[in-house]
């Protein structure tokens, strides 16, 4: 499995799907091989005061929900095989932790948006801050 | 002499036959005798099938705590389609209860469990699920 040797190739090539059910049973593969790994994953960053297995799962589902409307085979495929590489990247320790935190765990909106995420006290001081750390993007 | 003794020897061999009794039968039988020495391969050996309504406890509860589920419509009997999961959601529960029972459910039978009762019968047959 992807998490227990390190090195091993997660991303598939070969002959494109076919049918619709082909893709779906192809990122429904892709996705528990991720769940799989997920336990090694947070063994290697120390992951286990941050967050847990459960919500690890839910962030990866998230992820696979914003493409939930795709219906063209060769995206599905060509998603499928760009989530793996990022899967592999993430096994071989070649992302780092603050890359986990930043992109799944806290989320784009909790860097530069909600302050509450980072861990700061809100003592209700100043709304014109709060804002301007929000950004306007 | 020396031809003496093997002539002997062989007449002896030849002599001595024990009898073979074929008598045991082509499939492997648990007889009284056999029973000791039944061969116990790691599942079966450590086989600690659960408890029916712990299992049963168990998966609800894991259903239940899933954030897209309704827990008002978890029953024992309930697809997961009626908790309002989708394909994707069906997927992620199995997943947990693989974490749950810390069990490994192979891809092709994963893909078959898409309601409670499924995922029930599938644990307790389970030989170690924990």
């Amino acid at each position: 499995m992807a998490g227990l040797i390190k090195n091993l190739r997660v991303t598939q090539t070969g002959s494109g799907s076919r049918t619709l059910q082909e893709a779906h049973r192809r990122s429904m593969d892709f996705f528990r091989e991720a769940c799989r790994a997920l336990p090694a994953i947070m063994d290697r960053y120390n992951l286990q005061e941050v967050t847990t297995l459960a919500d690890l799962r839910s962030k990866i589902a998230a992820e696979f929900r914003k493409h939930s409307k795709v219906s063209n085979l060769k995206v599905v495929d060509m998603l499928v095989f760009k989530g793996q590489e990022e899967l592999q990247y993430c096994v071989d320790h070649s992302k780092q932790r603050h890359h986990l935190l930043g992109q799944y765990i806290i989320g784009k909106e909790g860097l530069a948006g909600d302050v509450h995420k980072l861990g700061e006290t809100d003592h209700g001081e100043s709304e014109f801050l709060k804002n301007f750390y929000r950004g306007n993007n | 002499m020396r031809h003496a003794v093997r002539a002997l020897h062989s007449c002896v061999l030849r002599r001595l036959q024990v009898q073979v009794q074929l008598d045991l039968p082509l499939k492997a039988s648990v007889t009284p005798a056999t029973r000791w020495c039944r061969r116990m391969f790691s599942d079966e050996a450590h086989a600690t099938h659960l408890d029916r309504g712990e299992v049963v406890a168990r998966v609800l509860d894991v259903v239940k705590t899933h954030p897209k589920a309704d827990p008002t419509k978890v029953t024992e009997s309930a697809s997961f389609q009626d908790v309002g999961l989708d394909s994707l959601d069906t997927v992620e529960l199995v997943m947990s209860i693989e974490e749950e029972f810390a069990v490994a459910i192979p891809d092709a039978v994963a893909d078959k469990i898409s309601s409670c009762p499924e995922a029930i019968e599938y644990i307790a047959s389970h030989p170690s699920a924990k």
